[in-house]
Order: C-alpha cells, then sequence, then structure tokens
C-alpha cells in the first residue's frame, strides 16, 4: 500500500510544476506528440496548422501545450537580428520618426524571415502561439515588457522601452503566463548560436518566479494578486537563470543581486519549491579574485516546500555567489563583505 | 431496308436520348442560387492597405478547409457554404479576420490590416554571471 502511494505521489506531485499543478491530472504525451508529428509543417498557412495541431485533442489546455510545444520547437533564435534590432531601437531611443520607420521595416524583415526561414525574435515567438492559439478559439495575449537575464546590462534598460515580449494565455477561465522565447532554448556556451532545448519550466509558469525577471509594461500581467514589483525592485533583483523555473515556484531571498554584509553575518537563502529536491544536491560556488570553490550550506533545510539556507563568510571582499541544484545553474548573487 | 421500330428498340432510343441529355448537358445547378439548401460558391477578393494579397488563408471556422488567394488576391471557396458559415481569413503579420455567410453573399470584399507591435526580444542565457565590482 505505501509503495502505491509513493508510487502515486511520484507521478502526481513530483512532475507538478508551478502553475501547471492546476493541470496535473493532464498529460501532455499526446499534444507533444502531435507537436512532433507536424514538425515539417511551415508557416504558410496558420489556420490549417492550428487546426492539425489541435483537431485531435480534446481539452484547450491540452490544445493550447500543442501549439506551445509546436512554436518551441520549431522556431529558431536569430541573435543577429536581435542584436541589430536592439543597436537600431537604442540608436533611435529619442527620434520617435525614425524609431517608428525603423519599426516599421524590422516588422516586415522579420514576418518575411519568420515565414522563409523560421527564425525570429520573441516577439515573433509570442505571436505565434497567440495566432496559432486565438485560430483554435483559446485567448491568448502578447505580454510586452523588461526581461533580465544573466548577459543583459541592466544600465541598458529603459522603462519606456521594452525588450522583451511574452504570452499570457487564459484556460479554463484563468490567466496563466508562458515564455515561449525562453522555453525553445538558449545560446551554445561556445559558438553563441542558437540551440534548441525546450525547457518546461516557461509553460504555464508560477507569476512569482516569473516577476523576478520579467517585468510587464502593464502590470495587471504580472497576474499577482499581492504586492507588485516596482521597476528598481526589478533591476535590482538577482540573476536567476531558466533552471530556476524547473525547481522553484518563487524565490524570496535574497531580494537584491548586490548585497552588503558583515564578516561572519549568516546570510539567508529561502525559496519556495516546485517539487522535492535532495539536500545534497544543492551547493554553491563561491567566487572571489578568480579563485572559486565549492561550498555546502552550513544549515539546510527543505521543509514545507521551501528550501533554506544559509552562508557566512570568513574574510573581507568582493564573492560571486552562484547556487547550483545538481549540475544546473539556478542563480546568481553578489557579496561586499565588510568588517 | 426498312428497320422495323419494335417496341425493345424504342424504348433502347428513348433511354440513350435521355442519357445523352443528361451526360452533354453541363449543371451548373446550385452554384449561386442563394435558396439552395446544399450552399453556394464564395468567390472573393483580399487585400491589405497597398492592394490586394497573394498567400492570404481563407478557410472556414473550425475545419480544414481552405483556400488561398492567387496573385490577384482572389480566391474561389472549394466547397458551397451556407448562411451563417463563417471564413477565417489570416495571413502572416496580419490581423485575424472573421465573416459570416449572409443570405446575400456571393462575393466577398475584404481588407486585412497589419498587427500593430514592435518587434523585441531578449535571448535567455546560462552564461554564469560576473559582477564587475569582484575583479
Amino acid at each position: 500500500m505505501r509503495r502505491i502511494t509513493y508510487i502515486f505521489l511520484f507521478i502526481f506531485v513530483f512532475q507538478s510544476n508551478a502553475q501547471i499543478a492546476d493541470f496535473k491530472t493532464v498529460k501532455f504525451d499526446k499534444a507533444d506528440k502531435i507537436a512532433l508529428k507536424y514538425k515539417d509543417e511551415n508557416l504558410s498557412n496558420l489556420p490549417q496548422l492550428s487546426y492539425k495541431l489541435t483537431s485531435e485533442l480534446t481539452t484547450d489546455i491540452e490544445r493550447f501545450r500543442a501549439i506551445f510545444k509546436w512554436v518551441c520547437s520549431n522556431i529558431s533564435n536569430d541573435y543577429s537580428m536581435f542584436t541589430r534590432n536592439m543597436r537600431k531601437r537604442r540608436r533611435y531611443r529619442n527620434d520617435s520618426v525614425k524609431l517608428a520607420a525603423w519599426n516599421a521595416e524590422f516588422k516586415k524583415t522579420a514576418f518575411k524571415k519568420l515565414l522563409k526561414k523560421n527564425r525570429t525574435v520573441c516577439t515573433g515567438y509570442a505571436y505565434l502561439v497567440k495566432e496559432l492559439a486565438s485560430l483554435a478559439g483559446i485567448e491568448c495575449k502578447i505580454v510586452n515588457g523588461h526581461a533580465r537575464t544573466s548577459t543583459i546590462n541592466i544600465e541598458t534598460l529603459d522603462i519606456n522601452s521594452p525588450n522583451h515580449s511574452w504570452n499570457a494565455v487564459k484556460l479554463n477561465d484563468k490567466w496563466y503566463l508562458c515564455d515561449p522565447t525562453w522555453a525553445s532554448g538558449i545560446p551554445n556556451p561556445t559558438t553563441y548560436r542558437f540551440q534548441f532545448y525546450f525547457n518546461d519550466g516557461f509553460f504555464l509558469s508560477d507569476p512569482n518566479i516569473f516577476s523576478i525577471n520579467h517585468y510587464p509594461q502593464n502590470e495587471e500581467w504580472f497576474l499577482l494578486a499581492e504586492e507588485k514589483p516596482t521597476f528598481n525592485m526589478f533591476l535590482e533583483a538577482p540573476v536567476i537563470y531558466g533552471n530556476a523555473y524547473n525547481y522553484f515556484s518563487n524565490h524570496l531571498e535574497p531580494k537584491k543581486l548586490d548585497n552588503t554584509v558583515k564578516q561572519n553575518e549568516k546570510v539567508t537563502f529561502r525559496y519556495r519549491l516546485l517539487k522535492n529536491i535532495n539536500k545534497n544536491d544543492v551547493h554553491l560556488i563561491v567566487e572571489k579574485n578568480e579563485n572559486e570553490k565549492k561550498v555546502k550550506p552550513s544549515f539546510i533545510s527543505t521543509e514545507k516546500t521551501t528550501l533554506i539556507f544559509e552562508h557566512a563568510f570568513d574574510f573581507r571582499g568582493y564573492y560571486d555567489v552562484h547556487l547550483y541544484i545538481k549540475n544546473d545553474l539556478i542563480a546568481t548573487y553578489s557579496f561586499e563583505v565588510k568588517k | 431496308m426498312k428497320i422495323q421500330l419494335t417496341s425493345t428498340r424504342k424504348l433502347w432510343y428513348t433511354t440513350m436520348l435521355v442519357f445523352a441529355i443528361f451526360a452533354f448537358n453541363p449543371m451548373f445547378g446550385q452554384s449561386n442560387t442563394t435558396t439552395s439548401q446544399k450552399g453556394k460558391t464564395i468567390k472573393g477578393i483580399v487585400s491589405n492597405e497597398s492592394g490586394p494579397i497573394l498567400g492570404a488563408n481563407v478557410i472556414l471556422k473550425d475545419t480544414n478547409m481552405g483556400v488561398v488567394t492567387n496573385e490577384k488576391g482572389e480566391f474561389t471557396f472549394p466547397t458551397a457554404l451556407k448562411t451563417g458559415d463563417v471564413l477565417v481569413i489570416s495571413f502572416i503579420g496580419y490581423k485575424t479576420k472573421e465573416f459570416k455567410i449572409k443570405d446575400t453573399t456571393t462575393f466577398i470584399k475584404l481588407t486585412i490590416y497589419e498587427e500593430v507591435f514592435e518587434f523585441t526580444g531578449a535571448p535567455n542565457s546560462n552564461k554564469r554571471y560576473k559582477s564587475k565590482r569582484n575583479n
């Protein structure tokens, strides 16, 4: 009997992912299989593509899953396009006429590239997901705003000029968030070319973890009932990586990337867990002056779906602290340790 | 030699005649008759602000049936449509439009408009962050 309970827990609890918890009894095997089956479809006929992806499925969540999975596995992120666009947008930031002209021109080439080569930047992903979902009768929106990654220099971020787009989707009368661009893949660490690598964490993500590195222009799209972060809080937030979305539903402490602490003072790290993890898998890489050390936190607890651990610095100086679970890089913080 | 018109022969000729009338007479039947229960053929033209567009998709809502516009923006819907059927007109980068077939509809003239948005995009990265103050 106990074994059955564990198997049950394993299937229904440990696999649950973020907001996906609302749909824990839904299996996506069929939807994912359909997305794979139509791998060679192109974008010349979106209504037909939407029909093919959704007509064999019975629930909206599965239909939306097939669309999301298809877009994330077939559309690649064009980094050169992204760089060129950001450069121009920054240059014309204070010239609305030139900026509008550039946006119109870029939109044309972007759609052409999407249609002919299946390559795009974030807005292209968000547009496709929205369009295919709408054609299947699912209410879906493009959300524009700011995103923060480890490689984005926050000094270049301007509250009036968004750098990212993602989606909000309404399923069973409730809104959910997802980021198809980030779910599709990341740059290869050595060649920097786009590499498909599906990250399930960005499908119906928990709005709490989402708000750590997504700042929507319209704050209603935080989908947070309580206190919403300000733009400054967003800019000061720690750097979290894609893997964080696979382990956490919320990031609680430290609230900031840059921290100042006293020598030997205990620093608390706190996260809301999505699934059970083994304490032994948690470690920190503490980096100081080009030297790095793997450190096991002094105290660690994973009770009540919350991961808590502590760390203290023995010496003064500047440190970068990276959180890892197994080999997955999760988050980075920086500390100035004073006497 | 005189051909005798036996009753069998008469029947044979009549059958052939009837067959010939139906076989070689092209039947346009139902098309364009608005009252017909089987529906009507719908033609149309799809344009954007600068003129007719090639490659716009026209489908019958919630089905896989559809057609793509030609270089003059024209289409002829492949199956007969009934009053109340909804056509969905879409083209990448444009707002999708729906058109409901009315009693009097035979020809549709539609203009579709571009989606209004700006392209942006921040790729995610797994590159480990390095603070400036840790040098």
